[in-house]
């Protein structure tokens, strides 16, 4: 039945059409606006490593000033980021299962060739537990070991852009690249690798790709690497030297650990109010005890990754299709009135309601899909402009359509062919069939 | 087949009510052929849509090949319209965009008849009205004898108990008129019943039976009925006779 509802639904598409095209664009229309904004919220609000979001968690010490929280508007907060010296004390600890505490840094590459010159590469000052942590995938070799990190050795990991940039996308591991003022032996290539949002570093933009290059943070007083990301103090720090600033109060460091258990995580937020305790006896971290452990999603929500201008523009977007869905009302219930003749002849031969219902609704599914297909097309062009907007070159666009954001709009697209089409349908199939029969 | 005893229809505006039908009694046997006469407005096509269940009834009751059919949901009015009655209509009611093959099919479809089986009905069907050469033609390339003809075998080719027939030869002309009713005739000797409304007295005197109403009420025979049918009771209006 349903294959002669689609054909009596082409028929009747075929027999008007400026009105059936009238009818696509109106759905096309909502669909575009809707979809494009259900695939930027979905892009933001997505669990970035589902299974595991749960056992990782980020660490949050309040080291500010008595005087004043570290922000204003939000005072139970504490600082979104940790110092040198608390990361290096942090550490320390062998509770969990793994601990990364990271930067963002901005170093120089130069390549063998004579030919290229050296660029700046984003890099992520990191320790090895931070790949398997974030389930990092690997092209080629691996990060390196604790040991390597112990001795400060200078290792790197390159991202596969860089690594098809130094070395035209060869195996790399074991050859030599030299970064700032010394080389550095290639220990592995990540793969094709993008988290959304970037959540390991919601500070410093949580819709940017991920670094290019991977260093050892036991190489950051050496090298003297500076952040290239946020970093905020209450304080001047005292002396000019970076070791100076590594002593300071500066926070700019993230910092990860994972704890697969209830057991383990209470285990981890008992350490950390000892921790804060006995600095307290060393004249630190003055301001009462705030410590923070979040897990992935709630450090999402707290950070507000997702901008409560992504919610407004959803329910904006999926209002105008609504919109957009009531206004072909009124057009789908003249088309469908004006037939109503031929429904008489056919309720005459047999047709029930109900399937007079169907009919038109498949026919309403019909413009709905068509119109959906072009919505989508649409919506492919409004997040190109999106993502120019908000990632212009990157390496991989932000906002794509993929199988569940096209299933999205399929359903977006089907939601409004019912909400255009339900009541009319409705009316259509009251007719009284004999009103009809006798006046064509 | 037919069996109305005291049905009353009545269709009510805000301020008129119009009786169509006024204890319409009448009982039509299986296998029967019958044409129903009367003037303009005195309730022939509510009859005719009342006992094709495409209109209900305010009072009294209904029985069609046995069943009572006085409070049956739209599904089951449905399914006994599609597989008991088929509809002949004087303007043919045929739907343009369909060529005549698939004009026909449109009772089959709602049936659920399976493709080869639909087929070969089809084909019967218009052979019987003598259009198996127009099968890909639409309506719009017919000419109205010929449209009639395919709202002939749509009407047939399920195979129907009851035709129902509201003045179909009423938009043709006098050859034309007495091919469908010669058609009509072969059917009804098919053993189909054929209920038949028209205004012309020649067409109507070559059915074995014919009604008479006027204002919602059935008034003569024109040949002896069963006594059940006729009510007594109920005051003869003389002038109808004439008719």
């Amino acid at each position: 039945m349903l294959a002669y509802q689609l054909r009596i639904a082409a028929n009747s598409l075929r027999r008007t059409p400026v009105l059936s095209a009238l009818l696509v664009a109106g759905i096309a229309l909502g669909v575009a606006v809707a979809t494009t904004f259900v695939t930027t919220f979905h892009v933001m609000a997505s669990d970035p490593i589902p299974g595991k979001s749960r056992q990782l968690f980020y660490v949050q010490v309040d080291n500010w000033t008595p005087d004043r929280p570290w922000d204003r508007d939000r005072p139970e907060e504490p600082p979104d980021q940790l110092s040198w010296r608390e990361v290096q004390n942090l550490l320390a600890s062998d509770l969990p299962a793994r601990q990364a505490a990271s930067f963002k840094a901005n170093l120089t590459v130069h390549p063998e060739s004579r030919e290229e010159r050296p660029f700046r590469a984003l890099t992520r000052v990191t320790r090895p537990d931070f790949f398997e942590m974030f389930e990092v995938p690997f092209l080629y070799g691996g990060p390196w070991d604790a040991a390597a990190e112990a001795a400060r050795s200078p290792v790197v990991v390159l991202g596969e852009a860089t690594n098809r940039r130094l070395f035209g996308g060869d195996d790399s591991v074991g050859r030599t690249v030299r970064i700032e003022d010394r080389p550095f032996t290639v220990l592995g290539v990540v793969a094709p690798w993008a988290p959304r949002p970037k959540f390991y570093d919601v500070t410093n933009g949580a819709l940017q790709d991920p670094e290019e290059l991977y260093v050892p943070l036991s190489l950051t007083p050496e090298m003297e690497i500076r952040s290239a990301g946020n970093t905020s103090n209450w304080k001047p720090w005292d002396g000019e030297e970076f070791a100076d600033f590594l002593e300071s109060e500066s926070v700019w460091l993230q910092m990860w650990v994972e704890l697969p258990t209830a057991q383990a995580r209470q285990e981890y937020e008992d350490f950390l109010a000892a921790y804060v305790h006995e600095q307290q006896q060393v004249g630190r971290l003055t301001r009462p005890v705030n410590n923070r452990l979040r897990d992935v999603r709630e450090w999402m929500t707290v950070s507000e990754v997702v901008p409560p201008e992504a919610k407004t523009m959803l329910i904006i977007g999926l209002l105008f299709l609504l919109v957009c869905s009531i206004n072909l009302i009124g057009i789908l219930l003249g088309k469908f009135l004006g037939r109503a003749p031929e429904v008489g002849v056919r309720r005459a031969l047999g047709a029930s309601r109900g399937s007079v219902f169907a009919q038109h609704l498949v026919e309403c599914e019909v413009v709905a899909l068509l119109g959906g297909a072009v919505g989508l097309a649409l919506s492919t062009v409004t997040l190109r402009v999106l993502n120019r907007l908000f990632t212009e070159g990157a390496e991989r666009e932000l906002f794509t359509l993929d199988l569940t954001m096209l299933g999205a709009g399929v359903a977006l697209a089907l939601a409004a062919g019912i909400v255009a089409g339900a009541y009319p349908a409705w009316r259509i199939c009251r007719v009284a069939p004999a009103t009809y029969l006798k006046q064509q | 087949m037919i069996d109305m005893d005291g049905v009353s229809k009545i269709y009510r505006t805000e301020h008129v009510e119009t009786h169509a039908l006024s204890t319409f009694t009448v009982s039509v046997e299986s296998g029967e052929f019958v044409a129903v006469m009367g003037p303009s407005g005195s309730g022939k096509t509510t009859f005719l849509n009342v006992a094709g269940l495409l209109d209900v009834f305010d009072g009294g009751s209904y029985r069609l090949d046995g069943e009572d059919v006085s409070r049956l949901s739209d599904r089951a009015m449905s399914r006994i319209r599609n597989e008991k009655i088929g509809f002949i209509f004087q303007s043919f009611n045929l739907i343009p965009d369909l060529d005549v093959f698939d004009n026909v099919d449109v009772p089959l479809r709602y049936r659920g008849v399976g493709a080869r089986e639909r087929k070969s009905l089809i084909e019967e069907a218009v052979a019987t009205v003598g259009l198996s050469s127009r099968l890909k033609h639409r309506p719009a390339q017919l000419s109205g004898g010929q449209q009639q003809r395919v709202a002939v075998a749509r009407a047939i080719v399920g195979k129907p108990k009851l035709i129902l027939a509201d003045e179909p030869t009423g938009n043709l002309d006098s050859a034309m008129a007495t091919e469908i009713l010669t058609l009509l005739e072969e059917i009804n000797a098919a053993g189909t019943t054929v209920v038949m409304v028209t205004h012309d007295p020649e067409l109507a005197a070559r059915a074995p039976r014919q009604i008479h109403m006027l204002d919602g009420r059935l008034m003569d025979f024109s040949r002896d009925v069963p006594a059940p049918l006729f009510d007594p009771s109920r005051p003869r209006l003389d002038p109808v006779l004439s008719v």
